[in-house]
């Protein structure tokens, strides 16, 4: 039978992580080719939950809640590598910061958010206040950003600060449940999560506020990504990754793998690293 | 590999039925890649993420993977509820703790198992002045706080009647009034 484990082909792809390992769906133009979907590394004992992608040297990252680690490997084929292994209790969301160089991640059960250089050293509490449940992070390398997501069901909330952790505010606590994905389209300066608990993908402008709905009536998301045109969440009921349009507002396609299970973080593997320069990437 | 050319070139996989396996190109390790439902690992032999069990029996008799079993005290959205093979659970929420959430944590008093949540830990809140050592633990079943003498209440916050001083922090004192002149 087909190996079934590859090294990524050229080109962009949605990367997702299903217990103990991480598959790969080729995108063509803003589509997935779902019969050429592999697995790009098996870890067999391991429960990947947030995973990431480096642009400039094609390498992927992901939180293990099992050992528990963050570790990394070369999608063009290379050995996993723990980069943080000690002072880790649950380690979900995780960001890469392609310009500064740096891993960004959350602690569900350390309360707190953290960064280290991609190497593993020079790690840093940025964050260890007001913290219950933080889960998705992400990057907005160009203008020096991070955004988090805590689903603490008394007081669920969005939030964003400098990448030094300074100037922290709220952006988003109404209407909120359990705000388990978060993505950012740097195009549009679009901010958009998926909510397990009001069943919404929701998106703002956050310099601008505005708040809007994309869908309702979804199941249970729980990684959220996008390339700019779509939206591509992985879903723990459905056990599927669903595309959404971004302006036709509806979903247009799902990708449900062959083994039954929850899938867990969702990102895109784009093939050139979007343009931009920020603060950490000289000092 | 079958492209070595001899007979043997394919083996069984070492996989429950119904799984397929692979070779790792690095490594050259064969690892099952579609586990029967709710099972990971190399050879199927661990439970997904929210089960614990031992599908293959490799620590005594074979368990199969079963949902994390925690009192109701496991929030659904958590991953990482409980241990994949012993089924400990490990993100006790509602102020419980122990192995499968079944006691209440420091600190807090009552029924862990409670259906309601309102009826399962409260906070021992044991008062500063009226408690030995400023103790902040109670007992995990009646709650009482271990009071200072003539100190008095679930949480001892009060004198004992005909005592006075809970505030010196060293027990109540002896009102020592005069019996003639009091009320009673």
């Amino acid at each position: 039978p087909d190996p079934n484990i590859s090294p990524l082909p050229p080109g962009s792809h949605i990367l997702f992580a299903q217990s103990g390992r991480i598959e790969y769906i080729p995108l063509e133009g803003h589509n997935l080719k779902k019969n050429e979907a592999k697995t790009a590394l098996h870890l067999p004992e391991k429960v990947v939950i947030g995973i990431a992608f480096d642009c400039m040297e094609k390498m992927v990252y992901w939180t293990d809640i099992s050992t528990p680690a963050i570790s990394r490997a070369s999608l063009r084929g290379g050995e996993p590598v723990h980069i943080i292994t000690s002072d880790l209790s649950s380690p979900e969301g995780i960001a890469i910061d392609h310009v500064g160089r740096n891993v960004f991640w959350t602690d569900s059960m350390k309360d707190r958010i953290e960064v280290a250089s991609l190497d593993g050293s020079q790690r840093l509490v940025l964050i260890n206040t007001d913290l219950v449940n933080p889960r998705a992070i992400l990057t907005d390398p160009t203008n020096g950003y991070i955004y988090w997501a805590d689903w603490n069901r008394d007081a669920p909330k969005i939030e964003m600060a400098y990448m030094d952790g300074t100037n922290r505010r709220i952006l988003v606590k109404d209407d909120l449940s359990l705000p388990n994905g978060l993505t950012y389209d740097p195009q549009t300066s679009l901010l958009c999560w998926a909510d397990a608990g009001t069943h919404k993908v929701e998106c703002m402008n956050p310099q601008q506020g505005s708040r809007r709905q994309l869908m309702e009536g979804i199941q249970y998301p729980f990684g959220l990504t996008t390339d700019g045109k779509s939206l591509y969440y992985t879903d723990w009921t459905r056990r599927a990754v669903v595309v959404v349009d971004r302006h036709a507002r509806q979903e247009v396609d799902e990708f449900q793998p062959q083994k039954q299970t929850r899938l867990y973080g969702i990102t895109t593997a784009h093939a050139h690293c979007p343009s931009g320069q920020n603060y950490c990437s000289s000092n | 590999d079958s492209t070595v050319g001899s007979s043997s070139d394919c083996k069984l996989c070492p996989c429950p039925a119904g799984a397929t396996c692979a070779v790792v190109p690095r490594t050259k390790e064969v690892v099952c890649t579609n586990c029967p439902t709710g099972t990971t690992g190399k050879r199927c032999e661990l439970c997904d993420d929210g089960f614990f069990g031992d599908p293959l029996g490799e620590n005594g008799r074979v368990r199969t993977c079963r949902a994390c079993s925690c009192n109701n005290n496991i929030d659904p959205n958590a991953v990482g509820n409980c241990n994949r093979e012993t089924g400990e659970c490990l993100k006790c929420i509602y102020n419980t703790a122990g192995v499968f959430c079944d006691r209440c944590k420091e600190g807090f008093y009552g029924d862990a198992r409670a259906a309601n949540v309102s009826d399962k830990c409260k906070a021992c809140s044991c008062s500063p002045y009226g408690t030995v050592d400023k103790k902040t633990t109670c007992s995990q079943v009646t709650g009482q706080c271990q009071c200072l003498p003539h100190v008095i209440n679930r949480d001892c916050s009060a004198c004992e009647p005909g005592f006075y001083n809970l505030q010196s922090g060293k027990g109540c004192e002896r009102c020592n009034c005069n019996s003639i002149g009091s009320t009673n």
